[in-house]
């Protein structure tokens, strides 16, 4: 695994709270998002770095 | 059509000249004196990563017009009349956020290991099933002793800079390499003189790298629950 840089961390730190945070309106529909769900899973569980999960998800998708 | 959220505000919304999400129409759907901005989407379009990136800016834009709580990114209404609904269900919780939240911005401070956990020599005469269970408690001590000082810079943190229990939320060790998660909800006028205090703060600190962000809508602090 690639070592986590500031640069990740805050790309992370934000992702984890746009999809993390803020008010919880439940339930209505949840729109999935693309190329997403991997990072935020990435900061709460893996915390790959974004480039790792990105080179992983390019291989999956090829 | 759908309404894709993005902050809850009080009626009457802000005048704004922005657009919503890939120059969609921006929607200010009023429930009694609280509202909800969003965008008009198709439910078939999938969002992307650059969309959560501009939900982000369009909150902040919203935050900076009114008092605002963002809504989690991804939370749609099929109809403006299901948004006012959802609203009217949690006017008074929303409505104690609001006050919560209000001229507040959320500063992040994440604090990352310097160096991965170093493995612990086991003594290689011992037999393979003490070699494992010695490793193992080797491994759970230095996990317990990083918890603990994770926990002790938090500690140093909050106390150095005044800051008020209630106004932050954390968490230690959730990866390998994250020491401590922390946000903090500050005065959104003081948030640049609270931030170099925390930057000064976290120097200090041998073993770990600061990272600092924001200051930020006030994701970690609008929950409702």
């Amino acid at each position: 695994m690639k070592e986590l840089t500031a640069e990740d961390a805050s790309l992370l730190e934000l992702v984890d709270r746009l999809l993390n945070k803020g008010v919880v309106l439940a339930g209505e529909a949840t729109i999935s998002v693309a190329g997403i769900d991997l990072i935020y899973l990435g900061l709460n569980v893996v915390l790959a770095a974004v480039e790792t999960i990105d080179k992983a998800r390019d291989r999956r998708a090829s | 059509m759908i309404l894709l959220a993005h902050a809850i505000a009080a009626s009457p919304g802000a005048t704004l000249a922005l657009n919503g999400l890939r120059g969609r129409p921006l929607m200010w759907s009023e429930a009694g004196d609280l509202g909800l901005w969003s965008t008009e989407w198709e439910p078939d379009v999938k969002l992307e990563r650059p969309d959560a990136l501009e939900h982000h800016g369009l909150v902040e834009r919203i935050c900076a017009a009114q008092p605002c709580l963002p809504v989690r990114f991804g939370t749609a209404f099929a109809t403006p009349d299901e948004a006012r609904a959802s609203l009217d269900k949690r006017a008074a919780a929303l409505h104690a956020a609001l006050t919560r939240v209000a001229g507040k911005s959320e500063l992040a401070l994440t604090l990352l290991w310097t160096e991965h956990s170093p493995p612990q020599a086991v003594e290689s005469a011992a037999g393979p099933g003490r070699r494992y269970m010695e490793a193992r408690r080797a491994e759970f001590a230095a996990r317990e002793a990083r918890r603990s000082r994770a926990e002790s810079l938090v500690e140093e943190v909050l106390t150095e800079l005044a800051i008020e229990r209630q106004l932050v939320w954390y968490e230690t060790c959730t990866s390998e390499n994250v020491a401590v998660s922390l946000a903090v909800l500050v005065p959104t006028e003081r948030a640049g003189e609270l931030k170099a205090g925390l930057a000064q703060v976290a120097a200090r600190f041998p073993d770990v790298i600061p990272v600092l962000n924001g200051p930020w809508p006030p994701y970690t602090f609008a929950r409702t629950e």
